[in-house]
């Protein structure tokens, strides 16, 4: 008849984890070479192509449409100007002083227009944009984070309405100039 | 007497004898545990490789698309590279004259080369293989510091080139 120790013994075992350790011991290196702290994405930016046919079915279709241009001025003035039908308007956003006395666009100020106009024109997805030469890759993409969506007021995200050109329905979305291109690479 | 106390010593070696003891590593394994599902929460299969550099800082952004995987064109403050091979030397950012074609001061000839030779090895690669097509895109990264001006002339070529699809690689904004 087994002691009672021995069955005591028999109910306490001891759980190998040394193989356990070795296999996690050989993938941590191998992840840790592979770790990546910075998350990569991308921006697409297609750039207008000069076809001849094109140009000319597109002239003729935008006699019909609207056409918005914002350029960045190299002291970083923001200018927005919207051929709507023909019809020419003009919107400016000023920089701001930062506090090292630079300036710098006023991304604030130009979200808050851009909102405005998006108001006016649900439909139109598409800016042009026209930056000077001077103007820094990462202020472009802060002018170009702004077109692209709205921003969260208070926690909750805003949303703009527009209809969806097939089933006439209206569609919520976070989305205000998703469509960037950049006017003047082809010499413009 | 005498041989009560060799019980007890003999108890006591016993004792000292089978103590093999045994590293408690159930502590330790947790941790790794811990470690491992962080690692593998970071783990990257994107085909955007960045290698760290001073000439190369990419600028931050809230767009979350995720990068593809085409043809690479880095513009660093020291050179504009294809595919990580050096094509046009850059000083401080700056293009020299002679890089510059003197007709087009936009066009940048060696880069419009190599970007040519890729395009035709492309296209030749989907004349042969129905899956493959050539869709013109390239994915551009490039130095947050860099003037307009610079990259303005890299995509000019580049859609020369029949790259005209051109997707700035960023560095996601928290």
């Amino acid at each position: 008849m087994r002691s009672l120790k021995t069955r005591l013994d028999d109910s306490t075992f001891d759980l190998n984890l040394a193989p356990m350790l070795d296999i996690i011991v050989a993938i941590i290196p191998m992840l840790l070479l592979s770790v990546v702290f910075v998350e990569i994405t991308v921006i697409d930016t297609p750039i207008p192509q000069a076809v001849e046919k094109a140009v000319a079915a597109a002239n003729e279709k935008n006699k019909e449409l609207v056409q918005m241009r914002l350029s960045v001025a190299p002291d970083k003035t923001v200018n927005i100007n919207i051929l709507d039908r023909g019809a020419s308007k003009d919107y400016q956003v000023a920089p701001i002083k930062s506090a090292a006395g630079s300036a710098e666009a006023d991304l604030d100020g130009l979200h808050e227009r851009i909102m405005a106009i998006k108001k006016d024109y649900p439909d139109v997805f598409r800016m042009e944009l026209n930056p000077s030469d001077a103007i820094p890759l990462s202020e472009i993409i802060g002018v170009m984070d702004t077109l692209r969506t709205t921003r969260a007021k208070n926690g909750q995200s805003v949303k703009v309405t527009f209809t969806d050109a097939t089933t006439g329905k209206p569609i919520e979305t976070n989305l205000l100039f998703p469509d960037i291109v950049f006017g003047n690479v082809a010499g413009g | 007497m005498a041989l009560g106390r060799r019980r007890g010593m003999g108890r006591y070696i016993d004792k000292r004898i089978s103590s093999t003891f045994k590293i408690q590593i159930t502590s330790m394994v947790d941790m790794f545990v811990i470690l491992l599902v962080f690692l593998l929460k970071s783990y990257s299969t994107s085909p955007v490789q960045i290698t760290p550099s001073d000439q190369l800082t990419l600028p931050a952004s809230t767009s979350t698309k995720d990068p593809v995987d085409v043809l690479k064109l880095v513009v660093s403050k020291t050179g504009i590279f294809v595919d990580e091979k050096k094509i046009v030397e850059l000083k401080d950012g700056v293009l020299a004259v002679g890089d510059v074609d003197v007709n087009d001061t936009q066009f940048i000839r060696a880069l419009y080369t190599e970007l040519d030779e890729q395009a035709k090895k492309t296209r030749m690669i989907a004349s042969q293989n129905t899956e493959l097509e050539f869709d013109g895109k390239v994915v551009m990264q490039a130095e947050r510091s860099l003037p307009y001006d610079v990259l303005r002339k890299v995509m000019y070529t580049s859609m020369m080139a029949g790259y005209s699809d051109v997707k700035i690689a960023v560095m996601l904004k928290e």
